[in-house]
């Protein structure tokens, strides 16, 4: 017990001691690197990395500050992402949570520290309502959104052709994989399609052949898949051995990763997963990171990993989260910014098409715009389709209906401050 | 010199049988008692308080509830963060079914379902033993968990699965949810925790720790004495369910501030059991140096690099911090495979003769 108390002094001493005041932008990244998870977090966290490495070597940083982008090992542990949280809090300008059980921690304690979450295509959709999550941010399009345009795209553009087919949801049983299952249930109803939730446990994410089983016994229509690591491996190979046709088999954004199609590379060929970003190694902003990290011997990525979907996706949240800090520092008009202008800044993003080109991101993304009410600015994303070697593009920019996405959040984000009352809202803003 | 008991005479039988016969341990205590409840939380910060403080608290509250099953009574058990599971479910239903009730209440309530819970899977252990018995605790381990993601009443149907804790505030002060202070959350947490081990400390010297342990030794010798094993057996899984069930709901209530089913599998329950085993079977300090070594330490280890001013990334800390915590509890465990409690049960006998050993 003696021992506690002088760890306990230890690391008091510790959090005291790392308080430095230096002239830099902190954006500290609870980062997965190691894990059962691992495989999918590296190309994304050495995107974002290497995005801002880029602007330092670059511009010397933004605004002429340096980022300070540093990791925080949580190897998607929830436990070890609230302790990377409350360890960088007190500088940190930003909380990039980086899995959906460690937002859920945070989210209601942003309201008292006052440090705004970046969740970049990932967490709760309804903190895309920035009236009732005014410290959390979504950008640039929802889960929701996601099943929206899913279910457009294999409807052919007519939800009303959906009428007495079939839906799997092929989930990972956790928040993440539950999130879009109001929507479906909600348009299901409305459409008349029918909707078969299977979840996967984390323990059986190797092995799905019960719920490939269940797949071939129901015959669904469509698989829509909401996987994450080891599962989406597991999900394609098993589609691959029970012969279910891939061209019904879609995925979201996060179950799109080129290394799990290699494995079966050319008998995964059809398989699409919707993604808000898009890999374009022609994008100005990919030379510029090729000569500044990459040449400089600065990345942690392998030339393949670079070309790669995920990688790319991580340079697009960084350069949100850059353009977050610029627009900041503009309206403050200061190179310091505080927490409560960075949430200043991500509100007021702007990312038009002549801003897209101007940084650069040619290509990697959609053109969309934030408010204070709107925390996701919704996007749009694009179909990608494995063509037995790589993704490529293979449908027009998507946009989701958000005539049943507007009712769902507007409920489900009440719903989430009665249950966290007192929760303050901002009743100020209505654009 | 420091442990000298030469000159306390113990001169009647209730002075013998004190908690602390001998004068200095009774002083280590109430220095270790000054600093946890004045020192500590006048200085710690915040970061302090999420990561080491109130961890080591609950970890050690849950251990000690699997050490009267397994240390004491003999039971092995691997259903430990099921029960921890069924302790914080019942906690959220009581504060969203009843928001008036007060949340001391609330959590003392909670661990009486999680000590049903206990006496229901406990009942195999009157035909089964050791793996056996194991075996069908983890029985419970993985029904338990399914029920939590299953069962959507118990989650009031949230749509993510997970249950979230409301704030709650208690004399005018928020002590659970997000506007709580980490110095309330502390103090709730150590009051609760203090109590709780005394009571444990007294069971396990009463006539009820007794029963257990002539169980744990022999279970027929036990009988023959006329112990009713049934009634003894139960009793250890009902107590220990209880602590077990009132840490899962400190543990969700106090620290996590939100839970999805997944937190309450198969590694939070090795997780308490490495913490008994390393901190030492069938006592109740080593509860507590196990949840140091198992929780704090590899905390402390993280920072460590960065706090002296070294610039390593954050992924190679995570590695080596898993290797220096393995090594250690390698070295521990050859050094004293009785537990952490043994080894300093050695160097106070050590003491006590010093600096005249014999």
């Amino acid at each position: 017990m003696k021992t506690m108390k002088r760890l306990a002094l230890i690391g008091a001493a510790a959090a005291m001691g790392s308080a430095v005041a230096a002239q830099e932008l902190y954006t500290p990244n609870l980062s997965y690197r190691t894990g059962p998870f691992a495989a999918t977090g590296i190309p994304l966290m050495n995107g974002q990395r290497d995005y801002m490495l880029m602007l330092n070597a670059r511009d010397g940083g933004i605004g002429g500050v340096p980022v300070d982008f540093e990791e925080c090992e949580t190897g998607y542990s929830t436990e070890k992402g609230v302790e990377c949280y409350e360890r960088t809090k007190d500088k940190a300008l930003v909380t990039q949570p980086w899995s959906t059980g460690i937002t859920l921690q945070v989210l209601p304690k942003t309201n008292v520290d006052q440090i705004p979450i970046l969740a970049p295509g990932y967490g709760f959709s309804p903190m895309t309502d920035g009236r009732v999550f005014q410290w959390a941010f979504n950008t640039p399009a929802t889960y929701w959104d996601a099943m929206s345009m899913i279910l457009q795209e294999i409807s052919g553009g007519d939800l009303a052709s959906l009428e007495g087919k079939k839906i799997a949801h092929l989930h990972l049983d956790h928040p993440y994989g539950k999130e879009p299952l109001p929507l479906l249930e909600a348009l299901g109803a409305q459409y008349g399609f029918e909707v078969l939730p299977i979840p996967v446990g984390i323990s059986e994410m190797q092995n799905q052949s019960a719920q490939w089983l269940q797949i071939r016994r129901e015959r669904p229509d469509f698989v829509i898949m909401w996987g994450w690591g080891a599962m989406n491996a597991g999900a394609i190979t098993e589609a691959v051995k029970t012969r279910y046709p891939m061209d019904q088999f879609v995925g979201v954004w996060w179950s799109g990763h080129s290394d799990d199609l290699q494995l079966v590379g050319e008998d995964g060929k059809g398989y699409r997963s919707i993604s808000w970003s898009l890999p374009n190694d022609d994008a100005p902003v990919m030379a510029d990171i090729r000569e500044h990290v990459v040449g400089a011997g600065n990345s942690l990525a392998t030339e393949e990993e670079i070309g790669e979907v995920f990688y790319q996706r991580g340079v697009v949240i960084s350069a949100i989260l850059a353009e977050g800090i610029r627009v900041a520092q503009e309206r403050a008009g200061k190179a310091e910014i505080s927490p409560a202008d960075l949430r200043e800044g991500l509100e007021n993003l702007n990312f038009t098409q002549a801003r897209i080109d101007e940084l650069g991101l040619t290509g990697l993304m959609a053109p969309f715009s934030t408010s204070c009410s709107d925390h996701a600015g919704h996007s749009g994303a694009w179909m990608l389709q494995w063509d037995g070697a790589k993704f490529v593009q293979a449908s027009d920019l998507l946009q989701a209906d958000q005539t049943p996405i507007e009712p769902l959040v507007e409920e489900k984000a009440r719903e989430y401050a009665e249950a966290n009352a007192p929760w303050p809202v901002n009743e100020a803003c209505d654009g | 010199m420091l442990y000298r008991t030469s000159g306390q005479f113990k001169t009647t039988y209730r002075s013998d049988q004190a908690l602390f016969p001998i004068r200095q341990d009774a002083f280590l205590l109430g220095i270790i008692l000054l600093f946890a409840w004045v020192i500590l939380p006048a200085s710690a910060s915040s970061f302090a308080f999420q990561t080491l403080l109130i961890p080591v608290l609950i970890y050690a509250l849950a251990a000690t509830g699997l050490n009267v099953l397994t240390g004491y009574a003999g039971q092995l058990s691997l259903g430990t963060g099921a029960f921890m599971g069924v302790g914080a479910y019942a906690c959220y239903k009581l504060i969203t079914l009843f928001p008036e009730l007060n949340l001391i209440v609330a959590v003392l309530l909670s661990g009486l379902f999680s000590a049903g819970a206990g006496v229901l899977f406990g009942l195999p252990s009157l035909r089964i033993k050791g793996f056996y018995l194991a075996i069908a605790t983890l029985a419970a381990q993985f029904f338990l968990v399914w029920l939590f993601e299953k069962w959507g009443w118990l989650y009031n149907y949230n749509a993510s699965g997970a249950i979230q804790v409301p704030n709650v505030s208690m004399f005018g002060i928020w002590v659970a949810g997000p506007q709580a202070t980490d110095r309330a959350q502390y103090f709730f947490v150590l009051a609760l925790v203090t109590v709780l081990t005394m009571v444990t400390i007294n069971l396990t010297r009463g006539n009820l720790g007794r029963s257990w342990k002539a169980v744990r030794d022999m279970d027929i010798a036990a009988e023959l004495i006329g112990i009713n094993l049934l009634k003894a057996k139960l009793q250890a899984f009902a107590v220990s369910s209880y602590l077990v069930g009132v840490a899962g709901a400190l543990f969700v209530f106090f620290w996590r501030g939100a839970a999805e089913p997944n937190l309450f599998n198969i590694d939070l329950s090795f997780r308490v059991l490495f913490i008994a085993i390393i901190g030492g079977l069938g006592s109740v300090l080593g509860n507590w140096l196990g949840a140091i070594l198992i929780v704090a330490l590899p905390v402390v280890l993280n920072t460590a690099p960065h706090w002296v001013g070294l610039d390593i990334s954050s992924s190679t800390v995570e590695h080596v911090n898993v290797m220096i915590v393995g090594a250690l509890i390698v070295f521990f465990l050859i050094v004293e495979p009785h537990g952490l409690a043994r080894l300093w049960a050695l160097i106070r006998e050590k003491l006590i003769h010093w600096p005249f050993p014999y």
